[in-house]
């Protein structure tokens, strides 16, 4: 597994070296999004209010930002979970021109698709700790913060280095996690085994399942 | 009487040491785990979030991100006399909340679920959440508790009516197949403090599991052996599956598996699970009747639990 050290706006060169398992860390330009915002702007079909050319590094967050003295000050930041905003994915990926998402999970198979076309990883966090990040990232501005509310808002951030992420979405199309879900499932049976439950026991039916 | 200046500080500070400060079991249940932990990237991860927990409480900034729903629980003696009365106790932490909100120490998560609406200081209906339990004498035990968002919504917290007949392999394997499906690419941000709630009604189960995921000291035990049992069985088999710190293989997958139960029907056993994610936020505070305020490594919501 290789360790790059990337710089944001990313180019299709930056990541189509990439494989999953690979740890990144991220300086440059970035900017983030909750489902609020994406809701806002695909279902309801409202314009970002800013240019993104040039910031393609997508991050799932909605930090704690507050104002000390006149300045954005951030208090906390952690990548939130990508899979829930899979509804909107793909689009992201195509209309925002996105190289880069940095999300906890991962994403589903139709923004997978998308990605492997477009030429788009997807990073995460292998752990939970906003105090090793928030000294590398800069806030620069914000946009939508009175439509959206603080942490559904727009966040213009300036990377530093920040990292590790390991990249679980390639460009070619493999997700790292899906790898890791067939070795539990074979963990599985044995481990129902040993606690005395046949892995293929069958409940009861009470009622039928809809 | 216990004033309600000094009770409504009290939550104030209960929820900023819930949010900013590692309990010392979580802390104990991390230097175990990254002492056993045989894969280098895990190992890595879980001294990466134990390191940023202990800068936390210096820079006095929350553990993670997402302080999710703010939800109490006051053990309160039955004798116990509050100036205004609960409804005032309950008011007096609607404001400490806001005001925690207000200062960075949990973040304003609390929307309206149609609208979105966000009122920006985690405060609506029926958030914040309470719970009591009364006991003797003339104290309350005030808990806060952080339920952060990833470890509630994506299949960690779930409940099952199964068939009397179908009893302890039907339970067991009901938890094994809910934390295998939470897991993947580590939704629910293990290693968890599970919770597994046993009999009731599907809301008793459900708080039970809640209860045993966020109130039970790490490490502790069911005193009747029929659940101490299932709790370390499934501790061994959780921990076996090669889940790790978020997902992404290791060794330890849950730092904790707690059991409470609940007389059922026959007609059916409920059960429930509920996980809390490795950063487990809670804190208790004990008031005594003259106002002496006991701070307290870990919530007594369970008797005999050790
Ligand atoms: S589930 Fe994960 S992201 Fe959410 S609060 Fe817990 S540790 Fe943070």
């Amino acid at each position: 597994m290789a360790e790059y050290h990337l710089v944001a706006p990313l180019k299709d060169s930056d990541v189509e070296k990439l494989n999953i398992g690979d740890v990144v860390y991220i300086s440059g330009e970035a900017f983030t999004c909750r489902s609020r915002l994406q809701k806002y702007i695909f279902d309801e079909k409202n314009v970002l209010p800013v240019s993104i050319k040039d910031r393609n590094v997508l991050i799932h967050n909605g930090p704690i930002v507050v104002k000390e003295n006149g300045k954005w000050k951030l208090v906390s930041f952690m990548p939130t979970s990508s899979i829930r905003f899979e509804k909107w994915g793909a689009k992201s990926v195509d209309e925002w021109n996105l190289k880069m998402i940095v999300g906890k999970t991962t994403m589903g198979k139709k923004t997978m698709e998308m990605m492997k076309e477009k030429k788009c990883v997807h990073v995460s966090p292998q752990s939970v700790s906003p105090n090793l990040w928030i000294d590398s990232i800069e806030v620069q501005d914000v946009y939508l913060y009175d439509e959206l509310g603080r942490i559904e808002a727009c966040w213009f951030f300036r990377l530093d280095d920040i990292g590790p992420f390991i990249v679980d979405i390639d460009t070619k199309g493999n997700n790292y996690f899906d790898a890791l879900e067939q070795e539990v499932l074979k963990k599985r049976d044995e481990v129902l085994k040993s606690i005395g439950v046949d892995p293929d026991f069958e409940y009861t039916e009470l009622y039928r399942e809809r | 009487m216990i004033k309600t200046e000094i009770y409504e500080q009290v939550i104030f500070e209960t929820i900023k040491r819930g949010a900013t400060e590692i309990s010392k079991d979580v802390k104990l249940a991390f230097e175990r785990a990254i002492e056993k932990e045989t894969k280098q990237d895990a190992k890595k991860g879980l001294i990466a979030t134990l390191k940023s927990m202990e800068m936390s409480k210096i820079r006095e900034n929350p553990l993670c991100v997402d302080t999710g729903w703010p939800i109490f629980y006051f053990k309160v003696g039955n004798e116990c006399e509050l100036e205004g009365g609960f409804m005032e106790l309950e008011n007096a932490t609607r404001r400490a909340v806001a005001k925690a909100t207000e200062k960075g120490y949990i973040r304003a998560t609390m929307k309206h679920p149609l609208t979105g609406y966000d009122p920006g200081n985690n405060v609506g209906e029926n958030i914040p959440n309470f719970t009591y339990k009364f006991v003797d004498g003339k104290d309350i035990e005030i808990i806060y508790v952080a339920k952060g968002g990833g470890s509630e919504c994506f299949g960690g917290t779930r409940h099952k009516v199964i068939a009397y007949a179908d009893g302890v392999e039907g339970i067991k394997k009901f938890v094994v197949d809910c934390f295998v499906a939470s897991t993947r690419a580590g939704a629910i941000c293990p290693p968890s403090v599970l919770g597994v709630g046993i009999g009731g009604t599907a809301n008793v189960a459900a708080n039970l599991a809640k209860e045993a995921a966020c109130l039970r000291t790490v490490g502790s035990s069911h005193p009747e052996k029929a659940f101490n049992d299932i709790e370390k069985e499934l501790y061994k088999a959780l921990n076996g599956l090669g889940i790790g710190i978020m997902g992404a293989g290791g060794d330890t997958s849950v730092l904790a598996v707690n059991v409470e139960y609940a007389y059922t029907h026959i007609a059916g056993i409920c059960v429930a699970t509920s996980s809390n994610c490795m950063v487990a936020r809670r804190a208790s505070t004990l008031i005594k009747d003259g106002g002496e305020v006991i701070l307290q490594e870990s919530p007594t919501w369970f008797d005999n639990r050790s």
